[in-house]
């Protein structure tokens, strides 16, 4: 028994190969060949840094962030709870709600992209230049560079894009731009921001204009760029039949934008409409507001408007009418079209605002008192359409 | 104490090495593990080198200036209405071509193609000017000529839509996309650029080097002109930049020393820049500025072409107090010509 146990090592080493078939000899040659090559390409990579394998990808968390989004920070949630699907776009879920919080839309009506869901458009004379591009407001910089602050600023959530080549035109090509915005107003922003003085109104679309090489318009919360590559009339009519086709698929919301609609049109400067969310003329009671410039009586007029509910109307006349005195002379005149109205003069500027139930407006930084109140009261009985 | 039977050992026939294998194995094991010791010393970093962040030095670039003349001009100013008469007018009156390239040089032409757009929105460099610019490079005998960019973009889609593609293909030039491995740590003692990774394949080859930017608004800095047009030679996520926009831009002029810039003031675009989109941005001012100092071009455009106060950009008075530039023009010899 003693001897089997001593003899077992010995019997084991006589199990060493010594003569390794060449075929095998060759394969184990390939593999230490293999790493080799594998050790030096990852040697010279590795000389070579590239930030981006460092840097942190916020888009990453944002599934993290959808799967707590309502809950407690501690509670388990209830089995019934409805979560946002991390990938669905923000605006996607405001415009899924009811009338009163936004924009339902009927079972044919288009229906928003859904997240990396391509530009497919089927139009004769043209053919796609590349797959649909997309970039998220994080990464929107590597589309349009220091463009991007410009579009974050009006919160931006997605850009999609695509070129398209114009087959009776060589070497013409069409592209097609859709910045995804949290809201309809933010995009109404966005587009004002931009907004070509000798653009086109479009009649297909709010918000809109032809310019000389492409057509710009705002459908919902997707602030839409065509742009065409040059002036033949092959691109052009390209260009206006992909603005049709994109202004008919995206889903119509107007919501947060009726100050917008009660800005009448006669004699409105072209491209004076803009946009404040907040901080209108320095007054924080002053939010969503939409201003605009009216040519009236020989002279220009600043107006703004904000629609909100009849308490935050009163409220933010008051806050206003505060700030005047303050820093000027307030005038109350007579209730006009069923309007509250006061005059102030501040900074040697007039004001002429009016509050009627949820709206707040009127006439600011005009040079003539009397001009700005006549506007105004025209305004309040309708005469300007 | 060892056992009896260990001895009796001996082992199958032909399993036995002899001495000589013995030593061949033993110096082929050697050879291995010094060879390793070897590549392990040579790859081995005490930190890794993270650009931007760490202390080791990159690359540095040299100087590509020509000799400061006391006699002739450093600023030239061309109206015309086509590219290549005005280019063509701006270079003869900043003393020709040939003061900067010479026969056999290699010219590395950077454009600003961020952006695909096509040439008419004025967001990038235009074709005409590439091409006029490359045509009075060979003629001054030039032997190659380099065009590189680095966009964040797809580079192809870049050069392809701003129609430089074709002007390379057309005039076979050297057309340098950016790859992975076109990279190099770059040092700089900038206000803000210190360690930063490069676009520097391109530099590689070049004897003398050529800024080729069109003016525009931008929505950051205000401008972008000849010194901003550096920037597209950044790696790496540059957009962190953005935060000081003033300090990079001003400490390019520290970085890089052209041979010459020239500006394409032809058609300007004058607002949402730096991607425009719409023909009304873009307004015809036909004139092209070339010099030597790229903080006095990029002043005469910003006063004379995008029509706006000097007082307000602040990275050319960046770059002015760091004595990196004039940005009184009026003060350095120039020449102004009309095609």
């Amino acid at each position: 028994m003693a001897n089997e146990q001593k003899s077992s090592p010995i019997n084991r080493r006589q199990f060493i190969r010594t003569r390794v078939p060449a075929a095998e000899r060759v394969a184990s040659a390939v593999i230490v060949m293999l790493l080799l090559g594998i050790g030096i390409t990852i040697a010279i990579k590795g000389k070579h840094f590239d930030p981006n394998l460092y840097a942190v990808r916020t888009d990453s968390l944002k599934s993290t962030a959808a799967a707590v989004e309502g809950k407690g920070g501690t509670a388990r949630s209830a089995p019934e709870t409805k979560t946002v699907p991390a990938e669905a776009p923000k605006a996607v879920v405001a415009e899924e709600t009811s009338p009163e919080g936004g924009t339902e839309h009927p079972s044919d009506a288009p229906k928003p992209a859904a997240k990396g869901e391509p530009i497919e458009i089927s139009l004769a004379g043209t053919k796609p230049m590349g797959d649909t591009e997309f970039y998220s407001s994080d990464n929107l910089y590597e589309k349009i560079d220091g463009r991007a602050p410009a579009y974050q600023s009006f919160n931006v959530q997605a850009l999609r894009c695509r070129s398209f080549a114009v087959v009776a035109a060589a070497g013409s090509f069409v592209d097609v731009y859709e910045y995804r915005f949290d809201s309809p107003v933010d995009a109404f922003g966005m587009f004002a921001l931009e907004r070509d003085p000798k653009g086109k109104p479009l009649t297909i679309v709010p918000d809109g204009y032809a310019a000389e090489m492409g057509y710009f318009f705002r459908q919902g919360a997707v602030y839409v760029q065509i742009i065409a590559s040059d002036l033949k009339p092959e691109t052009l009519a390209i260009a206006k039949s992909l603005a049709d086709i994109r202004a008919k698929d995206l889903p119509v919301d107007e919501k947060g934008l009726a100050g917008r609609r009660k800005l009448p049109t006669d004699g409105l400067v072209a491209d004076s409409v803009s946009y404040v969310p907040e901080n209108a003329q320095g007054l924080s009671a002053l939010k969503e507001v939409f201003e605009a410039k009216y040519q009236f009586d020989g002279g220009e007029i600043p107006f703004f408007i904000m629609v909100a509910s009849p308490d935050d109307a009163v409220t933010a006349a008051k806050s206003f009418q505060d700030f005047c005195s303050k820093f000027g002379t307030v005038e109350n005149l007579p209730t006009a079209s069923g309007a509250k109205l006061f005059r102030a003069q501040v900074f040697g500027k007039w004001k002429v605002v009016y509050q009627r139930d949820g709206e707040l407006g009127g006439a600011f930084d005009a040079d003539d008192g009397d001009k700005a109140r006549a506007f105004i009261e025209k305004y309040l009985r309708g005469e300007l359409k | 104490m060892s056992s009896p039977n260990q001895n009796n050992y001996s082992p199958p026939p032909g399993a036995s090495v002899s001495r000589r294998e013995f030593l061949v194995r033993l110096g082929i094991t050697g050879a291995l593990v010094a060879g390793s010791g070897v590549a392990a010393r040579k790859l081995w970093q005490p930190k890794h080198f993270v650009p931007g962040f760490e202390e080791q030095k990159g690359m540095q670039l040299r100087s590509y200036a020509p000799e400061i003349s006391k006699v002739q001009p450093s600023l030239a100013i061309a109206h015309g209405t086509e590219h290549e008469k005005t280019i063509r007018a701006a270079m003869t009156a900043l003393g020709g071509m040939s003061r900067f390239i010479q026969n056999g040089d290699v010219v590395m032409i950077k454009p600003n193609v961020a952006f695909d757009r096509p040439p008419t929105l004025a967001a990038t460099t235009h074709p005409d000017a590439l091409r006029a610019v490359a045509k009075l490079c060979f003629e001054a005998g030039a032997h190659k000529v380099i065009i590189a960019d680095n966009p964040i973009n797809s580079p192809t889609g870049c050069f392809l839509k701003s129609g430089l593609t074709a002007v390379a293909a057309e005039m076979n030039l050297d057309l340098l996309y950016p790859e992975t491995n076109s990279f190099a740590p770059l040092s700089l003692s900038g206000e803000v650029l210190k360690e930063w990774t490069f676009f520097n394949t391109p530099f590689k080859r070049a004897t003398k080097v050529i800024g080729l930017a069109p003016c525009k608004d931008h929505n950051l800095c205000h401008a972008s002109m000849t010194t901003k047009n550096w920037y597209g030679l950044l790696g790496g996520r540059r957009n962190q930049f953005h935060q000081h926009i003033h300090s990079i831009v001003s400490d390019f002029a520290l970085m890089m020393k052209p041979t010459l810039v020239i500006l394409d003031g032809m058609n300007v675009l004058m607002s949402n820049g730096p991607t425009g989109g719409r023909l009304s941005d873009v307004k015809p001012m036909n004139t092209i500025v070339a010099g030597t100092d790229m903080i006095s071009v990029d002043a005469y455009g910003y006063s004379h072409l995008l029509e706006r106060d000097i007082a307000e950009l602040t990275y050319l008075h960046k770059a002015q107090a760091r004595g990196l530039g004039n940005i009184n023009w009026k003060d350095t010899i120039y020449k102004e010509v009309t095609v």
